[in-house]
């Protein structure tokens, strides 16, 4: 079979892509540490801060996932055609049909794959509840980092109205996060294996594999 | 009634040294520096002491105790010196008629000078029938003495947002003052109880400045709820080297560890327990090993609880199940895999069956 090499992600989309990937790791953890801590210092007086160390790696990572987010979201606006966000919202015919076919293709109805450059709609979708929780996890993340501070404690009470509210919804959006990832892998490698793009390499190499005049 | 506190001080006997401390309570409370101490002073000596009326209503009264067991100032003196203290069931002499004439003499003598203290919660449904004083409902009493007041202060929980009577389902329709009363400045000084000293660091921002200090969005002094207790907690450093109480009685409670894996709200809680502390004898909760619950917060009863856990139980609807938000994750998760592999399984299964066709 022919195919041909297209450039599909830019490098900066990739770079949101990894840093979302180092940041959310390392947030599952430490936050799951800073919830429900397992206690590792009892021996008064030595030189060990667990919850101090923990809570400096949430906010670092906490730095990162939020500017990879804004990267997102610029990218949505100014990236390639790819990123753009009309490319992956169901407003067009084109991406009514390519929900339709996807949702058939994943549900082994029709094996007719809809074969795009960039995101297939479902997925773009499920990219988008992404980055809006995103936000929330953020805000929610800044409003108990910033308590005190005037936009945070404005916007945060606006939205969650308490603290220990705010804390809840960053919690269970921590867990939107851990299924995030479990079924995006699992699509990922499944696309990969059904259908031979090089859908996993793109988001290193930013190419993907497409037959030639089919 | 007209007698001014300075004269007071003098002929009550009351040693000014006495006097001046309770200032200096109260200025250190506010966060003013120094120098504001002897404005302050002059201010409760030369001031006309303030009309003070006290409503109680849906209440347990524990916010008078608390003032009762006050020492910066003791109430003899916040009521014989500070301010005129007209109205409060508790502690006047009047009963019966004789205490209603003294509600009624006063409102009208003072109106629009008056401090009004409001302790409890108002119950609004059913027309407010839930709470009756001399045969009138809470809201009809609130609604003609409120407008008349020159500022007015809830204090509590209850009076500020309801408080325990308006947990969900809150069936006597409960509400705090700020809900019924606008156009009167209201300050809301919750706690469950709130300490004197924010109540009396008010009262005496008001005689001195002639006006409410300055407040949070949620109407309470930012003097006293300005910072998280957690961020001023005397067993941060425990949490901060992670040394956690892992149960009541436990080797890390008898050594005054963190009290954050037993539900202690401290982070979520804005409050000054920490450093003003309670009743003269330097206590506060947390300093004598129970967690915080969060008293101060609006709505606490609802969102803070369980008080022993760190985070609210969630509940799936439709299914009556309620339970912890890691477990019910957990399960989701679980829930995921199984469709994955089945998922999985069914592609692979169609892609055997289908390959046997081609042949």
């Amino acid at each position: 079979m022919n195919y041909e090499i297209k450039n599909v992600w830019s490098v900066l989309l990739r770079l949101f892509h990894w840093a979302l990937v180092l940041s959310i790791v390392v947030l599952v953890v430490t936050g799951l540490y800073i919830n429900t801590p397992w206690t590792n210092t009892t021996l008064e007086g030595s030189v060990s801060f667990p919850m101090a160390c923990m809570r400096y790696f949430h906010f670092l990572a906490g730095y990162l996932f939020t500017a990879a987010v804004l990267v997102r979201l610029f990218l949505y606006f100014f990236g390639n055609r790819q990123e753009r966000i009309w490319d992956i919202l169901p407003v067009t015919p084109r991406n009514i049909k390519s929900l339709t076919t996807t949702l058939a293709y994943y549900c082994y109805i029709s094996d007719k794959h809809d074969s795009r450059l960039g995101h297939n709609v479902l997925a773009g979708m499920v990219y988008i509840v992404t980055i809006v929780a995103a936000v929330f996890q953020l805000i929610s993340g800044f409003y108990m980092l910033f308590p005190e501070t005037g936009v945070w404690q404005t916007l945060g009470n606006a939205l969650f109205t308490s603290q220990q509210q705010g804390r809840f919804v960053h919690h269970l959006l921590m867990w939107y996060f851990i299924l995030f990832a479990f079924s995006h892998v699992y699509m990922v490698i499944w696309n990969d294996v059904k259908s031979s793009e090089g859908l996993i390499s793109s988001i290193f190499t930013g190419k993907k594999f497409k037959q030639k005049n089919v | 009634m007209d007698e001014q506190a300075g004269n007071r001080t003098t002929n009550s006997g009351i040693s000014r040294r006495s006097f001046i401390k309770s200032c200096s309570v109260a200025a250190a409370a506010l966060g003013l520096s120094e120098a504001m101490i002897p404005k302050l002073v002059e201010a409760a000596e030369t001031a006309k002491r303030p009309t003070v009326i006290w409503l109680h209503f849906q209440e347990c009264t524990g916010c008078t105790e608390s003032l009762l067991r006050g020492s910066h100032p003791d109430l003899g003196r916040l009521i014989l010196d500070i301010i005129s203290l007209d109205y409060h069931e508790t502690v006047m002499v009047p009963s019966g008629h004789q205490a209603e004439k003294s509600l009624h003499d006063s409102v009208a003598k003072n109106t629009g000078k008056f401090i009004l203290v409001v302790e409890g919660a108002i119950p609004t449904a059913d027309n407010g029938n839930f709470c009756k004083i001399s045969g009138r409902t809470a809201m009809d009493i609130l609604a003609e003495v409120g407008p008349k007041a020159a500022a007015i202060i809830a204090i509590g929980t209850c009076a500020s947002f309801g408080g325990i009577q308006a947990a969900a389902p809150n069936p006597t329709g409960a509400k705090g003052v700020q809900d019924l009363i606008s156009g009167v400045p209201i300050v809301n000084i919750p706690g469950c109880p709130p300490n004197p000293v924010t109540f009396l660091g008010t009262v005496l921002h008001y005689l001195t400045f002639k006006r409410l200090p300055n407040c949070d969005n949620m109407g309470r002094p930012l003097f006293a709820y300005g910072r998280r207790i957690h961020d001023h907690c005397e067993r941060r450093a425990h949490f901060d080297e992670g040394r956690f109480v892992e149960e009541f009685g436990d080797f890390g409670h008898r050594n005054g560890y963190c009290l954050y894996k037993v539900g202690c709200k401290g982070p979520e809680t804005f409050s000054n327990c920490p450093s003003t502390r309670f009743n003269d004898v330097d206590v506060w909760p947390v300093s004598v090993g129970h967690g915080c619950v969060g008293c101060t917060e609006p709505n606490f009863w609802d969102s803070m609880t369980p008080f022993y856990e760190r985070l609210p139980q969630v509940s799936i609807p439709g299914t009556g199940i309620v339970t912890d938000a890691d477990s019910a994750g957990k399960k989701i998760l679980g829930v995921a895999a199984a469709a994955v592999g089945v998922h999985a399984a069914v592609g692979i299964g169609k892609s055997v069956l289908k390959g046997k066709k081609e042949e």
